[in-house]
């Protein structure tokens, strides 16, 4: 047959811009998996990682310093390929998605409170040139929650001196109520394979996600049972069971007739609800949404005067501050505003 | 006001589809595509050979239906190839103030009538069924229609065997309409009135070089020195920068040129876009009504992109309350700017018609940029 078409275009596809850090992709990975609608497929996103810096040189190298204030077309898609694979350059006309993650790193040497706010002013829609998710201070944010709902987070904030990646993770590591919550699927995986060795990843993935669907008590060792036959030897089986059992049972999901992925989008749905707060309350002062505005409050939100009440609140090296605000996550918010609400 | 169009079994339309003028997302931009609650401004895309020119030809059978009159030449086969069914069917809901008002009637592969319905308000007023000769017209007293002498409609359409050849059966809504004196407020009325204005206009593919006895007709028309003047004024303003003069020959005949130093034929020489253009003139402009419906196929076919957004804003301006549908290829037009995402659609493969809105969850908002969206795939699974 004589090739009449050439090569074909790929549409449809996702980019994530991150700063080759596994925490955003993991987070990413759990969105797509409890908003389904979303209707993106994790295995075929392009994983990019950079950060902001990099970024925003390889965008002057292809555009000219000049390309913000000209209001550039970017093509990320393509800047990125270019210097990735020459020989198999990308479009962002391919792309339905293109969502850029980072953290606000006020401590790089390369911190540039202009180019920062070029890349967030001109980063506004993910279905487009792509979005800028700035995090504050980093990703790990969106776990800082103590308890739910927690009022306090109104005024969570963290001094510049603390921002340093370590201590502040250390810092959410141990106040946060959401951790054991959203690492359950990884802790579940890491069980069979170091503890069971089970070193079949697909047989993993397949038997982890059968317990996360489980969404009773009363199913839970049946369910789990079923799960671990072929999965794990068999004179380790009755083990590996109760341990399941065990730790299924003490989390909230089954006892709440919910399978894990609806458990957890409730809780996104809250965490949510309080960094919309939140960001409210760092641009317009006030932390209390009336409910039935709760999409208006959204919408008037602004990153780029976000990003200017942090960068003058974290200006001084000493009394500077950090107001605690995940970003990210708003990404569900703009994709369908009904996904966030009840 | 046409509320809503149903299908099925047309063409390349084995399944049944339909547009649905009143399914609005309530979007607070480019409200002049909505008239009354109802969809006035809509553009089709889909790729070739979806059906893009069959759904307009199947909009306008009503016409043949209800006049006898063809408005647009139409060959090949009638009834979809991959179908067992015999009749095509159709169905059209219009909204006349409060009135609802439903016809609907199926068609053989020969375009003869199986049946025919009419409802008003949710009753039926009269329904025909010609395939086994049972007709009820118990209810015309509703639209003051009692008076009709049925008994010389059954006549007509009382054709044996043998006769097979005679004249293909009278629709009863046709006979009714042009038999029976009805009130001028009539909601029947106001349906021939609203069909007799409809129409379909297609640029893509023929008559452009329009035959010789239409041009006489339009070139008496641009005798008219304003008229001349008019036509030119609005290719000017759709962005073709010429002058027309329009001249009698020795033999009597009118030829009309581009005024230059010297004359230049106009018809022989005008671009592809000029003559799309002055084609659309020609049949809308000068007309001494307004159109109800028009559908306009591959509209912009030969138009540069910016002729193309001027033509719908004179359309919008022109002719505020026509349900207009365009069908395009022009990706530029695909933009909130000047449409919406309720008024854009895309004709699919597998033959169903959806809203851009309801072509992805996610949440359009006017800052979107649909036609990047469009092509990068996010309403692939409509396509």
């Amino acid at each position: 047959m004589n090739d009449y078409r050439g090569r074909a275009r790929k549409r449809s596809q996702n980019l994530l811009i991150v700063e080759g850090h596994h925490e955003k992709n993991k987070l990413f990975w759990l969105i797509f998996k409890c908003f389904p609608e979303i209707n993106i497929n994790m295995d075929e996103i392009w994983i990019y990682g950079t950060n902001i810096y990099q970024l925003y040189n390889d965008i002057v190298k292809e555009y000219g310093e000049k390309w913000a204030e000209e209001n550039v077309d970017i093509d990320l898609p393509f800047v990125i390929s270019k210097k990735q694979y020459p020989d198999g350059l990308r479009y962002k006309e391919d792309f339905t998605n293109i969502v850029l993650v980072f953290d606000y790193e006020r401590h790089d040497t390369n911190f540039s409170e202009e180019k920062i706010l070029e890349m967030q002013r001109c980063f506004a829609d993910a279905a487009d040139v792509g979005k800028l998710y700035i995090n504050y201070p980093m990703i790990e944010s969106y776990r800082h929650l103590c308890q739910l709902p927690d009022d306090d987070f109104a005024e969570r904030k963290i001094p510049v001196s603390l921002q340093r990646g370590k201590e502040y993770k250390a810092l959410v590591k141990q106040e946060s109520i959401l951790g054991s919550k959203v690492d359950f699927p990884h802790r579940i995986d890491d069980l069979l394979e170091k503890r069971f060795g089970v070193s079949d990843i697909e047989k993993r993935k397949k038997c982890c996600g059968k317990i996360l669907e489980i969404s009773s008590v009363n199913s839970m060792e049946h369910v789990i049972d079923n799960a671990l036959q072929e999965v794990v030897a068999e004179h380790i089986l009755p083990t590996a069971k109760y341990q399941l059992v065990d730790w299924v049972a003490k989390q909230e999901y089954v006892h709440m007739n919910l399978t894990y992925w609806e458990y957890i989008r409730g809780v996104f749905k809250q965490v949510i609800y309080h960094n919309i707060s939140k960001a409210n309350r760092i641009q317009y002062g006030q932390y209390q949404i009336p409910e039935h505005k709760y999409k208006g409050y959204f919408e008037r939100l602004d990153l780029t005067e976000i990003l200017k009440v942090q960068n003058l609140a974290s200006k001084d090296k000493i009394t500077g501050f950090i107001w605690v605000l995940n970003t990210c996550i708003y990404f569900i918010a703009e994709y369908n505003f009904r996904l966030v609400m009840d | 006001m046409l509320k809503k169009f149903t299908l099925k079994n047309y063409k390349n339309f084995k399944d049944e589809i339909s547009i649905d003028f009143e399914n609005t997302a309530g979007y607070q931009f480019s409200t002049d595509c909505i008239t009354d609650g109802t969809i006035s401004k809509m553009l089709i895309y889909g790729r070739n050979a979806t059906g893009k020119t069959n759904l307009g030809k199947a909009l306008i059978d009503i016409c043949m239906t209800m006049f006898g009159v063809r408005r647009y030449a139409d060959t090949g086969v009638f009834l979809n190839a991959d179908s067992i069914d015999e009749t095509a069917t159709f169905s059209y809901e219009f909204r006349f103030e409060n009135n609802e008002l439903i016809y609907r009637y199926t068609r053989f592969y020969n375009q003869e009538l199986r049946n025919e319905e009419l409802r008003i308000n949710k009753k039926t007023i009269f329904s025909c069924d010609f395939e086994n000769n049972k007709f009820d017209f118990k209810n015309l007293k509703y639209i003051n229609a009692e008076t009709a002498s049925i008994d010389r409609y059954l006549q007509s359409v009382d054709i044996d065997d043998e006769e097979e050849l005679q004249e293909p059966k009278l629709p009863f809504l046709r006979w009714l309409i042009s038999n029976v004196a009805l009130n001028s407020d009539s909601i029947l009325i106001e349906l021939a009135n609203y069909t007799r204005r409809m129409l379909m206009i297609t640029a893509g593919n023929t008559m452009l070089r329009t035959s010789r006895r239409m041009n006489d007709s339009f070139y008496e028309l641009l005798e008219d020195s304003n008229r001349l003047k008019d036509l030119e004024y609005f290719l000017n303003e759709m962005g073709i920068a010429c002058k027309l003069i329009l001249q009698k020959l020795p033999d009597g005949q009118r030829e009309l040129y581009f005024e230059h130093e010297k004359l230049v034929p106009f018809y022989e020489t005008a671009s592809s876009g000029t003559l799309a253009l002055v084609d659309l003139y020609r049949r809308l402009i000068p007309k001494n009504w307004d159109p109800s419906f028009i559908y306009l196929d591959e509209f912009d076919a030969f138009y540069h992109y910016e002729m193309s957004e001027k033509v719908i804003n004179f359309f919008k301006r022109r002719y505020p309350k026509c349900q207009i549908i365009m069908t395009s290829h022009n990706t530029n037009l695909m933009t909130n700017r000047l449409m919406r995402p309720d008024c854009l659609f895309i004709l699919s493969r597998a033959g169903a018609l959806t809203a851009l809105c309801n072509a992805t969850e996610r949440e359009l908002r006017e800052g979107h940029n649909l036609e990047k969206m469009y092509i990068s795939g996010e309403f692939d699974k409509y396509e």
